[in-house]
């Protein structure tokens, strides 16, 4: 295999072990559809012209995160405001859900916009991204234990929404 | 030494899919942490649930069409200014404009200038100086081919969505600069409709199978491609 294949085949391998992932925690974390794809087509380009000082293909999905979430970073310093259109894309199996599931997932999904950062960013990492807590305590630079604490906040803070709102069931029986 | 409850929770509520040994051993030691265990894990997937999104269509083959171009030529972004305009969209109340959930448009002309602020300038940029090896294998799945004269200056060619099924995005690099070609291989228009927006131009042609628009900065660009494009893209022999 010569190198432009070698690095070719590299960038695909990238592509479709995490591009999806990535737009989903993309959108998450910026709530639009459009930026989303933007910051993950981003991503990608500027890993494409970097994939050389990737030498670890382990360590790929934290290192397209970090990109991402500069890129993200770099958006705000643009000043571009943020926009909520996580229904447009959500999956279409939606539809086979009873209409009280509906709802819950409906009431989830506005209450995990509406965390603070701080909370939403560890718990998409953890829940779309599969990283574990160390791997948090990494990407953000911040101790393990504030990880947990703040993943353990992120949920309570959902779960106290769902209660709010009225959704009955086993979450309610959490507290 | 044995976990407490609260300890438990807080574990719980932080790596609830954990696997560690010390929270399986502590989850089976009373019926409180069972509990508290198996509420959890259906958290978990009303989370799971929550925070599925589809992918959306065409993003893996907008990715992988990077690695297409020269790692030092820097590529113009569209999604950006699109998000913007989506906000105003949105913000008088008309939602449900952004490209991913346009499954159906309203009309042809709307999914064309659609498509065009969404792909446009992206695969403009991304045709220039890279002509397209693979153009007859990518419309014989369309059961079309195209002629050699307009194969030969396709830069870009892939798989788009159109009202009525799968088509093809093309970039034809004419001298008098990069055209956009969208192949709508079962779609039906008025023939030489003529479009205009964002500072473009497209004319709609009725083609021997389906249709295409034509998008270039100037009327007399696309226009002047109408012939060319009806007569170059043809059923494939013994295709219905």
């Amino acid at each position: 295999m010569n190198t432009e294949a070698g690095r070719q085949a590299k960038f695909n391998q990238l592509a479709e072990a995490y591009g999806a992932d990535l737009y989903r925690y993309a959108m998450w974390i910026c709530g639009n559809d459009a930026l989303a794809k933007d910051l993950v087509q981003e991503t990608f380009l500027r890993a494409w012209k970097a994939l050389d000082r990737l030498k670890d293909i382990k360590a790929a999905k934290s290192w397209l995160i970090t990109i991402l979430r500069r890129e993200y970073a770099r958006t705000f310093e643009r000043k571009v405001p943020k926009f909520t259109d996580v229904e447009t894309v959500v999956v279409t199996e939606d539809s086979e859900l009873e209409p009280e599931d509906r709802t819950e997932v409906r009431l989830l999904r506005e209450s995990i916009l509406t965390l603070a950062p701080k909370y939403r960013e560890p718990l998409m990492m953890q829940v779309v991204l599969g990283f574990s807590c160390q791997e948090i305590s990494e990407e953000l630079d911040i101790s393990k234990s504030a990880v947990m604490t703040q993943l353990f906040r992120a949920r309570e803070q959902l779960k106290s929404k769902l209660q709010k709102d009225g959704v009955t069931g086993n979450v309610h029986e959490l507290f | 030494m044995s976990m407490n409850f609260s300890e438990f929770k807080r574990i719980l509520g932080a790596e609830p899919r954990s696997g560690d040994p010390e929270l399986q051993r502590a989850r089976h030691s009373s019926p409180e942490f069972e509990q508290a265990a198996t509420e959890a894990a259906l958290f978990e997937t009303k989370l799971d649930r929550a925070v599925a999104l589809s992918a959306p269509v065409g993003l893996m083959e907008d990715i992988l069409a990077i690695s297409q171009q020269p790692a030092t030529q820097p590529a113009r972004k569209k999604w950006l200014p699109m998000a913007l305009a989506a906000s105003v969209l949105i913000a008088v109340g008309a939602a449900g404009l952004t490209w991913n959930m346009s499954r159906g448009w309203d009309s042809v002309e709307e999914y064309v200038m659609e498509h065009y602020r969404h792909d446009g300038d992206k695969f403009i940029n991304l045709a220039v100086g890279n002509p397209a090896t693979d153009i007859q294998a990518v419309l014989a799945k369309l059961n079309v081919e195209a002629s050699p004269a307009l194969a030969g200056i396709v830069g870009l060619i892939k798989y788009c969505p159109t009202p009525d099924g799968k088509g093809v995005h093309m970039i034809l690099n004419t001298q008098d600069g990069p055209v956009t070609v969208i192949y709508m291989p079962d779609t039906t228009v008025i023939d030489r409709e003529l479009l205009a927006f964002d500072g473009m131009e497209a004319i709609l042609v009725k083609m021997h199978k389906g249709s295409a628009a034509i998008i270039g900065p100037d009327a007399r660009r696309v226009s002047s491609l109408y012939a060319t494009v009806q007569s170059s893209i043809l059923p494939l022999p013994g295709s219905s």
